[in-house]
């Protein structure tokens, strides 16, 4: 049972670091918020692989504390190192961050209410970390949706693809090793480009807000 | 139990990692541009036997199951290799005229053959692989380096479009990845988890799957493909990237990159067909179909930009073949494929055309072309083919196609999805008249030089031309024999 204590309070742990991001403005609070959920997210990691005894999750554990927790924070600091604070702070979202992290619960309890209703196998890891994992899924998708800087849409996509990874540990242990390092390999070029793109946008328009991003379009 | 092809395909797959790196090492322009031609021309003489081996031996496998290729695999292993190649050769006088100009210097076009040789590299994977999760890693991977192609342009309108590419493909990706997960937690009660993640296995294990997982997790992965394959509504990235990119990687991204995403669609519905009758994937996919038909018609009848003319043709081609897998039936099918196969040829020679005619014309507005059949005759000329032979004109492949498919629909009583697919079919076709008479014919704004912009923009159009009418009025027999397996092994029998 003291397993289960375990697991139920990094659960939470991880939500907290998911809200620190919708309720926060300013760029340095969403980075350290996201290299400190990624630091839970390979302690529940490991977790899993203690409980199951299957050592390939060691490996994605070490893997997710070395390019999530250190890597992508340090690529991303580099970029936005060189940026002034009003361009890479959020000063006017689509929808106020009080309204934010309201809507943000509303998704957590949605989330817990969506697992219930599919028929999933229940032992404790995945009861657990299901709902936790569709949660972050939602709330990064939502953070995209929601706010104007092309930084914002980043940190909610590295989210997303938190929520994602847990999901897939928690179900089935893990997809297998190779897809694993592949996906890694993904969102590390993935990142790359993105922080390219974003010193462009930056040099381009003088700003990091997507609303520049509009003038393609048919009319 | 195939061995053997342990080796081929690894040759195949390193081809193009090969020239990659040649490529980066060596970097002078005359070296590099023959460099990715002669490995293009590998690739695609190692994909027609590939090819030849398939429809002779209906499938092959490597590395255990890990690489499996059968007669659905062959629609993109080709279109792949063809449209590479001739892309290669295309790309020496274009971006070659591009760098003589200035638009780019050394640095990006040693970066534009990297990311050639990368991008034939990472599509060659899509078709390739068995294993669901290296599949996923395959088409992100396609994305990321497609942005790269596409940001070559330091230009507020190519940072703006492929920002937008990435962020929604990735998103769109991710739920895909959602969608192969809940596949795999299905598959794992039934074989042991290394086996759980591989296509044949799930197929396999059809009739065990539970088909509530299943059918969430179709879901999904048809939301995240079918924004990769530009299937409305998700398709919001796709006419900005097509025209945005350089007009060589414009050709791949509508005849090449679609198809890799439709054939995941495929993948997928075949397990959920096995698994509970191809009812419920196979109505989400004539309804989406439909859906990007019609905002492919409105947008294509409305259109002031050329290349964006084009990209949201693609969409409306993405959306017959949707449709067609959808209707299901060995005729529908049947057509679905050969479109794939037919809009593959067709598409990339209207990019080809439209690249020379904005490079001579230095627009890519359509008010602004005129008489592109008196200042170049031959392109003019060709133009005008690929785009009779776009809107379904006979004697071209894609009237056969469309037949095809329609026909399929009526004998399966779908008439309301018919008679959408007809009117948008007729506004397309009286918007592309409409845009091709005003730019081909007419006289020209101001006067300017005669002539076309040398043979190597001409020579590819010209395969691509041959090519077009050849496959509206002659299938070869192991073209015909092929789409038939195809159609055989989506239909399930």
């Amino acid at each position: 049972m003291a397993d289960n204590n375990v697991l139920q309070i990094s659960a939470a742990v991880l939500l907290i670091a998911t809200f620190a991001v919708v309720s926060r403005r300013g760029f340095m609070d969403w980075l350290n918020a996201y290299r400190y959920q990624s630091i839970v997210l390979a302690a529940i990691t490991a977790l899993i692989a203690s409980i199951t005894g299957i050592w390939e999750i060691y490996i994605a554990a070490g893997l997710t504390l070395l390019i999530k927790a250190i890597i992508i924070p340090k690529i991303l600091l580099r970029i936005t190192g060189k940026l002034t604070l009003e361009v890479r702070t959020e000063i006017s979202p689509y929808i106020s961050i009080r309204a934010s992290v309201l809507i943000s619960a509303m998704l957590v309890a949605l989330s817990y209410f969506l697992t219930q209703q599919i028929s999933i196998k229940t032992d404790s890891i995945v009861s657990t970390f299901l709902p936790v994992s569709v949660s972050l899924f939602l709330i990064g998708l939502f953070v995209m949706v929601v706010r104007k800087k092309a930084l914002s849409q980043v940190v909610g996509l590295l989210i997303l693809e938190n929520g994602l990874f847990l999901f897939a540990t928690a179900l089935t242990h893990g997809l297998s090793l190779v897809i694993e390092i592949g996906i890694f390999v993904d969102i590390l070029v993935g990142i790359i480009i993105s922080a390219i793109l974003m010193s462009r946008i930056n040099y381009t328009f003088d700003s990091l807000s997507v609303e520049n991003l509009e003038s393609l379009r048919d009319d | 139990m195939n061995g053997n092809f342990d080796y081929f395909v690894i040759s195949l797959l390193l081809t193009p990692v090969i020239s990659g790196v040649l490529v980066t090492v060596l970097r002078k322009k005359r070296t590099i541009e023959v460099i990715t031609a002669t490995s293009m021309g590998l690739v695609l003489i190692q994909c027609l036997f590939l090819v030849y081996e398939i429809s002779s031996k209906k499938s092959i496998s490597a590395f255990g199951e890990f690489f499996y290729a059968d007669a659905v695999s062959a629609f993109v292993i080709l279109p792949i290799a063809g449209v590479g190649f001739i892309t290669s050769l295309y790309s020496i006088n274009y971006i070659g005229r591009q760098y003589d100009t200035g638009v780019l210097d050394q640095k990006r076009l040693v970066r534009y053959y990297q990311g050639f040789n990368a991008f034939i590299f990472t599509m060659l994977l899509v078709p390739l692989s068995n294993n669901i999760g290296i599949m996923w890693v395959a088409i992100e991977a396609t994305t990321l380096v497609s942005v790269l192609l596409i940001m070559l342009y330091v230009k507020e309108s190519a940072i703006e479009a492929s920002w937008k590419y990435l962020i929604v493909a990735t998103v769109g990706l991710s739920f895909a990845l959602f969608g192969i997960i809940l596949f795999n937690y299905a598959n794992i009660g039934s074989t042991s988890p290394d086996d759980a993640t591989n296509w044949t296995s799930l197929l396999r294990n059809a009739k065990s799957l539970d088909p509530n997982i299943i059918k969430i997790a179709f879901v999904f992965v048809l939301v995240g493909l079918g924004t990769k394959a530009g299937l409305a509504p998700m398709h919001t990235w796709l006419p900005d990237a097509h025209s945005e990119a350089p007009t060589p990687v414009s050709a791949l991204l509508s005849g090449v990159l679609l198809n890799c995403a439709i054939y995941g669609i495929i993948r997928f519905h075949m397990i959920s067909s096995a698994g509970m009758g191809s009812g419920f994937s196979g109505e989400l996919l004539i309804i989406l179909g439909v859906i990007s038909m019609g905002i492919a018609a409105v947008s294509i009848y409305f259109q002031k930009d050329m290349k964006r003319l084009l990209a949201f043709s693609s969409i409306e081609h993405m959306g017959i073949i949707s449709v067609a897998i959808g209707f299901g039936g060995f005729l529908g099918i049947y057509g679905g494929m050969l479109h794939m196969i037919n809009h593959s040829v067709a598409k990339p020679l209207m990019f080809f055309a439209s690249g020379t005619i904005s490079q001579k014309y230095e627009t890519k507005a359509i008010s602004k072309i005129r008489g592109i059949i008196k200042t170049m005759p031959l392109t003019g000329a060709l133009f005008l083919i690929g785009g009779l032979a776009i809107i379904g004109l006979p004697p071209f492949g894609i009237f056969l196609s469309e037949f095809f498919v329609l026909s399929s629909g009526f004998d399966n009583g779908q008439f309301v999805a018919i008679l959408f697919m007809l009117v948008f079919l007729v506004v397309i076709f009286a918007g592309f008249i409409k845009h091709l008479v005003s730019m081909i014919f007419g006289t020209p704004e101001k006067e300017m030089k005669k002539g076309e912009l040398g043979k190597l923009s001409i020579i590819p159009m010209i395969i691509l031309g041959v090519l077009t009418i050849v496959l509206g009025i002659y299938l070869p027999d192991h073209l015909k024999e092929l789409t038939n397996d195809a159609s055989r092994i989506i239909g399930g029998k």
